[in-house]
């Protein structure tokens, strides 16, 4: 009797322990499978970023110019330190100049810098290249657009950028670009009345001579120096494609590199002076070491 | 030794794979954080207009509420570090088996946000904050997968099963 009640204790333990070890692996199998799907929609989150980003690079959105923007705005906002540090101030004709008195322009606790242009203005197609090229060193650009200068004017159909709809971005400082008119004269963007108010001071006399007041394009940059024309001879965009000019921009040895990049640097080193030498990788970089030199006197 | 005290079994894999990302995580997490902190002066990648370690690290995503993500990255692997050691692994409870969890889903998220910002906002890639980005996902599998293979059973109750007590 005793015998056969612990043969039944015996019999029930191992069904509880057999039922237990099967509630067991129940429970691993549905662990397994939430994980399984967590790690799967991970991979799945993975893949879409890199099909969307794929197919918004090779497409832009959808046309063939946007795509061909894209790579423009790509290479002219991109150009590697290696190209910055081998030109220095390159073909450069003229630097910012610095504002007398003791001015300063902000925005957001930051030096903020204001471009004041036009589309169909070959002075500003001109600069832009280079005002993109260094502040694309402290910030990123959201938007750029591709547009040529006037037909009828000189240095007709000049291939440029347009910061007009683009917005910029950066720790270090702040910027706004106004494009007044279009390439066919017709108004664009409207300045607000503080900067307005910025660029009917400073592009005037006495900052600048009578007969260029009003003059574009006009860059100050926080307050402390300002660009009124073109820093580098217009003469060697010519006939050239965005493309064309954004690639040369690559090469340190190219005529387009040497004046685009060679004014990036000085742009970029007075813009070093307002962010207090920040980013120490732009700021101390050949390039912009050699182009503060350059400007040590001025 | 305390007889009810559970026994945690745990894949021995997943404990050294994770302690072994952990470790890979905080020597690159901390690398990024040195080049903040040099101001990227010597900051070692390849460069053209997509691989831009620069452009990534000096942009204004770069930082959440004043705080480098290089930073956060150190603080994420050191810590993920101590809850992946071989004897936090084996602790039994589930206190410590969520907060191991909780932290490799929230590294994970981070991590696809920092790529979503990287592809759409800024068109840049940095190889290094990418390599933190994959071993961030390898801690997530390898922290997903060990914890949901983790068997945890009493002696006690093993004894019982036995017919032992």
């Amino acid at each position: 009797m005793a015998r056969r009640k612990a043969q039944t204790t015996e019999t029930t333990a191992r069904q509880a322990k057999l039922a237990a070890l099967r509630a067991q692996e129940a429970r691993k199998r549905r662990r397994m499978t939430i994980v399984m799907t967590a790690i799967g929609v991970v991979l799945v989150v993975i893949v879409a970023f890199i099909i969307v980003y794929s197919v918004t690079r090779s497409n832009g959105s959808g046309s063939a110019s946007s795509a061909k923007t894209a790579k423009v705005v790509d290479a002219a906002t991109g150009v590697p330190p290696s190209v910055f540090a081998k030109v220095g101030t390159g073909a450069a004709k003229a630097s910012p100049q610095k504002i007398p008195g003791n001015h300063s322009l902000t925005a957001d606790g930051k030096p903020k810098v204001l471009y004041v242009g036009a589309e169909y203005c070959p002075y500003c197609a001109t600069e832009r290249w280079a005002v993109v090229a260094a502040l694309s060193r402290f910030g990123t650009f959201s938007d750029l657009g591709t547009t040529t200068s006037s037909s009828t004017d000189v240095y007709a159909n000049t291939a440029t950028l347009s910061f007009h709809g683009a917005s910029y971005s950066s720790k270090y400082l702040a910027f706004n670009g106004y494009e007044t008119q279009d390439r066919e004269n017709r108004p664009l963007d409207q300045l607000p009345a503080e900067d307005k108010k910025v660029f009917q001071t400073f592009d005037a006399p006495p900052y600048v001579p009578a007969d260029s007041a009003g003059s574009i394009p006009f860059v100050d940059l926080g307050g402390k120096y300002m660009i009124v024309g073109a820093s580098y001879d217009p003469q060697v965009l010519q006939g050239k494609t965005h493309l064309e000019i954004a690639e040369a921009m690559h090469d340190p040895n190219s005529d387009i590199g040497k004046a685009v990049v060679g004014t990036a640097n000085l742009i970029s080193a007075r813009l070093c002076t307002l962010t207090n030498q920040q980013p120490a990788s732009v700021c101390k970089s050949p390039g912009v070491t050699a182009a503060a030199k350059a400007m040590s006197g001025s | 030794m305390d007889r009810t005290a559970p026994e945690v079994h745990v894949p021995a894999w997943a404990v050294w794979a994770s302690l072994v990302v952990c470790v890979l995580g905080l020597l690159v997490a901390a690398y990024l954080t040195f080049e903040h902190y040099t101001e990227s002066t010597t900051l070692a990648c390849s460069e053209s207009a997509t691989i831009n370690c620069l452009k990534v690290t000096t942009s204004p995503y770069a930082d959440v509420f004043g705080i480098p993500f290089a930073v956060l990255g150190v603080v994420y692997f050191a810590g993920m570090g101590l809850l992946c050691l071989p004897a936090a692994w084996r602790r039994p409870g589930r206190p410590l088996r969520a907060l191991r969890v909780a932290g490799a889903v929230v590294g994970v998220l981070t991590a696809l946000y920092l790529v979503w910002v990287e592809l759409f906002r800024l068109d840049a890639i940095c190889l290094y904050c990418t390599g933190v980005h994959v071993l961030t996902f390898v801690l997530f599998v390898v922290v997903a997968l060990g914890s949901a293979a983790i068997v945890e059973e009493t002696l006690a109750s093993e004894r019982e099963y036995d017919g032992s007590t």
